[in-house]
C-alpha cells in the first residue's frame, strides 16, 4: 500500500512534467498542424538556455526566464525558418513532417557540438526533500506539479480572455474560416510557435534542476508529449494536459506488479489501445 | 658473354635486394590507419567525446616522436550513433572497403558483437576498451579487450558488500546485456553466499527518470544497492535514491567525472569498483597523460580516455613486434600471434596488464569510495 501511494505520488510529478509538454506540443500541433519534432531538441535547448545563465551567476529564476525566452525565440525560428517557407509553397504536410525530423537531428546535434556532450547541471536549490510518514516528495518535484497548475491556468486564462488568445482557439477550430474572417494566421502561427515553446522551456528548466540537461534530452520529451496530445485528442488543451496526466500515473502505478523492465512500453501500449478503441483521443472532436 | 659473367653476381645482388626491399615496401603502408566505431553521435556520445580524445592523443603523440617504424599513424573514427548494432557494421564495412583498415577499436557490447564477423572475415584485429558485457568473450578470434568486463567487477563489488555483513541486496540494472550480464554473474553469487536479492529493477540506457524503480527499491528496504549500470545513469541513480532518503550504502561499477557532476553532493560515500586508473606522481606515464590530457581538451581523463589512449600505444607496440615476424604482419593472425608471444604491454594505469588467453587483458582493478566529491582509492581488488 505504502509503494503504491508512493508511485501515485511519483505519476503525478511525472504526469504534471509529461503534462506541460503535452500542453506546448498540442498548442503548436492543434493551431498550425505542423507536427513539430524538432520541439524536443528546442525543448533541450530552453534547458540550455536556463544553464548558460545560471553559469553566469544569474539566480534561478532568471535562469528560468532565459530559458523560457531561449525556447521562445528558437520556437518561432523554427516557424519561420524553416516550416513557413514549407507553408508558402503549399507543401504536403508529409514534407512538412520530413523538414522537422531534420530539424531535429540538426539541432540535437548542433547542441551537442556547441555544448559538448557531456551533462550539464545547476546546483541544487534549497527546498530539501519532504517525508510524509512513507511518501517522500522533493522540492523540485513538487515544484513540478505547482507549474503544471499555474502555467496551465494561465495558458487557459490567456486563450479564453483575450483577444489573440481567442484568435488562436480559432485557428485550432479551424484554420480556414479564421483565415476568412480575417485572423492573421501567419501571426497566430507565431504566437502558438512561441508560447508553445515558452511552455516547453518550464519543464525543461525544472529537469535541468532536477537531474541536469543534455543534448538528448528532447527525444523522450517529444515522444511523450506526442503520445499524450494523441491519447487526449487533437485540438484539445484540456486533453493535452489529462492525457500527461494518465500516463504519467498509469506508467508509474502500472509498475506496482508489472517488473520495471516493462516501463518504457507503457507508452505504446497507451498509444495502441487510444488508437484502437478511439482513433481521436479522449477528448477529441468528431 | 664474358661480360655477363662478369656482371651476374652484381645482378643478382642488385634483384636479390629490389626483390627485398620491393616485399618490404608492399608490407608497409603509406599510413598505419587505426579504425575506431565509436559513440559519436546519439544519447551516449559522451563515451564517443571522450574515447577519440584518448585516441587522437596517442596518435598525436607517437607521430611527434616519428611515428611507428618510421610510418605515421592516422586514425579513422566512424560513428555507430550510440550503440546502434547496423550502424556499426556500415561504420566497419567502410573502414574494410574503403579506408582499408587492418585494425579497428570498438567500443559497446552490441556494436562490437555487431562487428565481430566480419572482422572473422576479412582478418581485422580488434580491440574494445569500452564494451563490458561477458558475451563479448570469443566472440571473434581476433577480439581482445584491455578494459575489465562488468561481471567481474560486479563480483568484485559483491564480495565487498558480503564482507561488510549485508544480507539483502537489491540491483538497479540497464536492461541491456551488459547490465543483464553482470545481473546472471551476481545473484547466484549473492544468494549462495546465503544472501537474498530482494528487488531487481531495471531502466533502460539513456533513460532520465527512474522514480519507480527507486521507489520499489526502497519498499523492498534492501541493506544495500547495487547499480549496474554506466554513465551518466550511475550519476542520476545514486542522486534520486539519496534524494528518496534512502542511506544504504550503494556499490557499483563505474563512476566517470559526468556521473559526479550529475550526483553532487549526494554521492558522498557512494563505492565502486572499477578498472585503476588513478594519476599519481608515482605513476609518470598515467600523470605525463593526464596533465596533457587536461591542458588539451580543459578537462580531466577519465578511465574511459585512458583505455583508447592506451590502446593506441598497445597497438604501436604491436605492430612493431608483427613486423619483426615478416609476412603480411598487418594481417590479425599475426597480430594475434605477436601478442600471445608475449602478452604484457605497458599500461597507462601503471605498471603493465597481461592478455589472458580469453583475450582479455589482466589489469589492476580497485575499490572506490567518493569522498569530499572525488574518488578515494581504498585498495585493490581480484575480481573473481
Amino acid at each position: 500500500m505504502d509503494l503504491l501511494a508512493q508511485l501515485v505520488v511519483n505519476g503525478l510529478v511525472n504526469g504534471s512534467h509529461y503534462a506541460l509538454l503535452a500542453l506546448g506540443f498540442g498548442l503548436i500541433f492543434g493551431t498550425t498542424r505542423v507536427v513539430h519534432f524538432a520541439y524536443g531538441p528546442v525543448y533541450a535547448l530552453s534547458a540550455y538556455g536556463s544553464w548558460l545563465a545560471a553559469s553566469m551567476g544569474a539566480p534561478l529564476w532568471l535562469s528560468g526566464v532565459a530559458g523560457v525566452a531561449t525556447g521562445a525565440i528558437a520556437g518561432v525560428l523554427a516557424y519561420l525558418v524553416v516550416y513557413r517557407p514549407f507553408e508558402k509553397r503549399g507543401s504536403t504536410s508529409l514534407v512538412v513532417l520530413i523538414a522537422s525530423l531534420g530539424l531535429f537531428i540538426l539541432l540535437e546535434n548542433a547542441i551537442g557540438v556547441v555544448f559538448g556532450t557531456d551533462t550539464k547541471v545547476v546546483p541544487s536549490p534549497p527546498g530539501g526533500i519532504f517525508l510524509w510518514g512513507p511518501l517522500v516528495v522533493t522540492g523540485v518535484q513538487l515544484a513540478q506539479v505547482a507549474a503544471l497548475a499555474i502555467v496551465a491556468t494561465a495558458v487557459g486564462v490567456y486563450l479564453t480572455r483575450t483577444r489573440m488568445g481567442k484568435a488562436v482557439l480559432a485557428m485550432t477550430d479551424n484554420a480556414e474560416m479564421a483565415r476568412i474572417i480575417g485572423i492573421d494566421t501567419v501571426r497566430v502561427s507565431v504566437i502558438a510557435f512561441a508560447l508553445g515553446s515558452a511552455i516547453a522551456a518550464v519543464p525543461a528548466t525544472l529537469i535541468l534542476v532536477k537531474d541536469g540537461a543534455t543534448a538528448h534530452m528532447g527525444f523522450l520529451a517529444v515522444f511523450m508529449a506526442f503520445v499524450a496530445v494523441v491519447v487526449g485528442g487533437v485540438g484539445s488543451l484540456r486533453g493535452a494536459v489529462i492525457g500527461g496526466l494518465a500516463l504519467g500515473l498509469i506508467e508509474s502505478t502500472g509498475m506496482v506488479r508489472i517488473p520495471t523492465e516493462w516501463q518504457s512500453s507503457v507508452a505504446f501500449v497507451v498509444l495502441f489501445i487510444v488508437l484502437l478503441f478511439r482513433p481521436r483521443g479522449l477528448f477529441g472532436g468528431r | 658473354m664474358f661480360q655477363l659473367k662478369r656482371r651476374l653476381p652484381v645482378l643478382v645482388a642488385a634483384l636479390s635486394a629490389a626483390s627485398v626491399f620491393g616485399t618490404a615496401s608492399a608490407q608497409d603502408p603509406q599510413t598505419y590507419k587505426i579504425g575506431a566505431i565509436l559513440a559519436m553521435s546519439g544519447q551516449a556520445s559522451f563515451y564517443g567525446t571522450v574515447m577519440s580524445q584518448g585516441i587522437k592523443q596517442a596518435v598525436d603523440e607517437i607521430n611527434a616522436k616519428g611515428g611507428v617504424n618510421g610510418i605515421k599513424l592516422e586514425a579513422v573514427i566512424e560513428d555507430h550513433k550510440s550503440g546502434n548494432a547496423q550502424e556499426a557494421v556500415s561504420a566497419m564495412n567502410r573502414l574494410i572497403t574503403i579506408n582499408k583498415v587492418k585494425i579497428v577499436m570498438t567500443s559497446f557490447s552490441a556494436p562490437t558483437q555487431a562487428v565481430a564477423p566480419l572482422a572473422d572475415q576479412h582478418h581485422i584485429f580488434l580491440l574494445n576498451g569500452g564494451g563490458v558485457s561477458n558475451s563479448l568473450v570469443g566472440v571473434s578470434k581476433y577480439m581482445f579487450h584491455n578494459r575489465s568486463l562488468a561481471a567481474d567487477l560486479g563480483l568484485a563489488a559483491v564480495a565487498h558488500l558480503k564482507s561488510t555483513g549485508a544480507k539483502k541486496l537489491a540491483m538497479l540494472q540497464w536492461k541491456n546485456d551488459a547490465g543483464d550480464s553482470v545481473v546472471r554473474a551476481t545473484r547466484p553469487y549473492w544468494e549462495k553466499a546465503g544472501g537474498s536479492v530482494v528487488a531487481i529493477e531495471a531502466v533502460p540506457q539513456g533513460v532520465t527518470n527512474m522514480d519507480t524503480q527507486i521507489a520499489k527499491i526502497r519498499a523492498a528496504n534492501p541493506d544495500a544497492i547495487a547499480l549496474w549500470m554506466f554513465t551518466p545513469e550511475v550519476g542520476l541513480a545514486v542522486k534520486r535514491i539519496r534524494d528518496f532518503g534512502m542511506k544504504q550504502p550503494i556499490i557499483g561499477v563505474e563512476y566517470t567525472q559526468n556521473d559526479a557532476k550529475i550526483a553532487g553532493a549526494q554521492g558522498e560515500g557512494y563505492l565502486f569498483i572499477n578498472d585503476y586508473f588513478q594519476p599519481s606522481d608515482d605513476q609518470p606515464w598515467s600523470k605525463q597523460f593526464a596533465t596533457d590530457y587536461e591542458k588539451r581538451y580543459g578537462t580531466k581523463p577519465d578511465f574511459y580516455a585512458a583505455n583508447y589512449y592506451e590502446g593506441v600505444y598497445l597497438i604501436a607496440e604491436l605492430l612493431k613486434r608483427a613486423k619483426a615476424k615478416g609476412g603480411d604482419y598487418m594481417d590479425a593472425e599475426v597480430m594475434k600471434a605477436a601478442l600471445y608471444d608475449d602478452p604484457k604491454f605497458d599500461s597507462v594505469y601503471g605498471g603493465q596488464m597481461v592478455f589472458q588467453p580469453n583475450g582479455v587483458a589482466q589489469k589492476r582493478v580497485g575499490l572506490f569510495k567518493v569522498e569530499g566529491g572525488e574518488k578515494k582509492f581504498q585498495s585493490f581488488v581480484k575480481p573473481d
